[in-house]
């Protein structure tokens, strides 16, 4: 039966690091498409999602259970890829250039909702859109329509109250939107 | 919450799911109404679909099978010295509010004991004086002590060749100490 | 780590950090460029029972003269670097130079003369605490007798 993130950690709070491992098996993907969301590299963001969680291995013992394991992950994750991200000086270019380094491998052509010329031409400017953001409001639109998690675990994850998770939802979109006007 | 431009402003949270099922009703029915307000749902559909298939999908074909080993590889590694030592730090100084009542008390008491003007009290504070050395220039001089507040009086009785200015009236100047 | 780790950890950071703070205001202490020097004249009188209410501070401090009255005449103020001269005008064609010597144990070393025109009354050496005051009177004035309230404080 698979145990609970709960007992997971209780487990890897007594030093079993095979506990560990499955957390990081559990919740490697979801990591990773939130750093290199937020990162412009993939190579970085596996670097600095591999780092978010030997952090976490490292502050386990002090995981009180105050908020669930998985916004505590995120919320270390978040802070570091957003602190990478800062020292970062690759020029916005290289963002279009790792997310179609993401699209090399698809194959299933009829999948691709950038199949159709039009479509192809939505994606670049979304990708440049998305890099005008801010890392807060990057953040907020990554964990809301990637991760799909709820305003209060963004709010929990960014620090912030729902509110502002709201805001700056609401502020990403609009700035999208503007941007996306005629491709949408 | 029934013109457009309220509608609008809560399409996002009601997309997300995050609004009351009353208001959430109210926004259905008026999308059901107002093509305006539907095109900018539609828009705003597409673009967090548009979002997920950015990542999603395609991060699926990433090999995560090297994932765990860097990890553990950094488990397994000697952190610096430094590190070690600025993460001391980060750890020291992160945390609950709690954590800094005890820290900040000791901070207050020491301050306190260490400020010179807490002893400070009118009349009484000790303002010990000492006299070192004294040129009276043939005068007869006092040197006194008050006995509360310590403060020292140097006292100049009236030169006989009569030094001031006095008009001859008959001015008590010798303290009765 | 647990709360009462945490505690001991920044009870340790600070209590360093106030060590090293309290040494370096000591040695800071003897560093002042200037010193702040203050004389307040004051009428002694045996010719009313009335004590200024300015003087309200220094009651305790006058009442070893035991004159009845009490007035303040003036205060000045002047900033004095070490070995520089203060000069105070003082009534009856008098001046008061104040010379701050060094300071030593949070203690202050004062070189006062009294002038009458140009004539020393006095010169003295007074050691005092760093903000306190002695006093120096006896010079008649006005049917009664001056009392200057000489105080330093480094800066």
């Amino acid at each position: 039966m698979e145990l609970s993130d709960s007992e997971l950690v209780l487990k890897c709070q007594a030093g079993e690091i095979d506990a560990f491992q499955e957390l990081v098996l559990r919740y490697q993907q979801k990591i990773f498409i939130v750093i290199v969301g937020l990162l412009r590299n993939r190579e970085d963001a596996m670097e600095v999602a591999q780092e978010a969680f030997f952090r976490a291995y490292r502050k386990i013992k002090s995981f009180q259970g105050g908020s669930s394991f998985y916004t505590w992950l995120y919320r270390i994750a978040v802070n570091l890829a957003i602190d990478s991200q800062r020292k970062q000086k690759r020029t916005p270019l290289d963002f279009r250039d790792t997310m179609d380094g993401l699209f090399e491998e698809q194959n299933e052509v009829a999948k691709d909702p950038f199949s159709d010329v039009q479509d192809r031409e939505l994606r670049e400017k979304l990708v440049s859109a998305i890099n005008d953001l801010t890392p807060e409001h990057k953040a907020v639109i990554i964990l809301r329509t990637i991760e799909g998690l709820s305003y209060r675990d963004i709010g929990e994850i960014l620090g912030c109250s729902e509110g502002t998770v709201m805001s700056r939802l609401h502020y990403a979109r609009k700035k999208l939107q503007q941007k996306l006007s005629g491709f949408l | 919450m029934r013109n457009c431009e309220d509608i609008r402003e809560s399409l996002g949270v009601w997309l997300d799911g995050e609004l009351s099922l009353a208001d959430a009703e109210v926004i259905r029915l008026h999308l059901e109404n107002c093509a305006a307000c539907d095109e900018q749902r539609r828009q705003w559909v597409k673009l967090d679909v548009s979002l997920k298939s950015l990542t999603e999908s395609n991060v699926r074909q990433v090999d995560f099978e090297p994932f765990w080993r860097g990890v553990q590889e950094r488990i397994a590694k000697q952190r610096a010295w430094h590190t070690e030592l600025l993460e001391w730090f980060h750890s020291a100084f992160a945390g609950p509010g709690l954590a800094w009542a005890v820290p900040a008390v000791i901070l207050i008491i020491i301050g306190v004991l260490s400020f010179d003007s807490f002893w400070k009290l009118r009349g009484q504070r000790n303002n010990f004086s000492a006299v070192e050395s004294i040129d009276a220039h043939g005068r007869n001089v006092a040197l006194l002590r008050e006995d509360e507040t310590k403060t020292t009086v140097i006292w100049l009785y009236q030169n006989q060749e009569g030094e001031d200015e006095s008009s001859g009236e008959n001015v008590e100047t010798s303290p009765a100490f | 780590m647990n709360l009462p780790g945490r505690m001991l950890k920044r009870a340790l950071l600070f209590s360093s950090l106030i060590c090293f703070v309290a040494a370096f205001s000591h040695g800071a202490e003897s560093d002042s460029q200037t010193v702040r020097v203050r004389i307040g004249t004051i009428l002694a009188s045996n010719q009313s029972d009335e004590i200024d209410p300015r003087l309200n501070a220094m009651k305790n401090q006058l009442k070893v003269m035991k004159y009845r009255s009490y007035r303040l005449l003036k205060e000045e103020t002047k900033n004095v670097s070490w070995q520089g001269n203060a000069a105070f005008d003082i009534p009856g064609g008098r001046s008061l130079v104040v010379t701050p010597q060094e300071f030593r144990n949070k203690q202050l070393a004062l070189k006062v003369r009294l002038q009458h025109g140009d004539k020393p009354v006095v010169d003295t050496i007074v050691r005092l605490n760093n903000g306190g005051n002695f006093l120096l009177g006896g010079p008649q004035h006005e049917g009664g007798v001056l009392v200057l309230s000489i105080s330093a404080a480094a800066q």
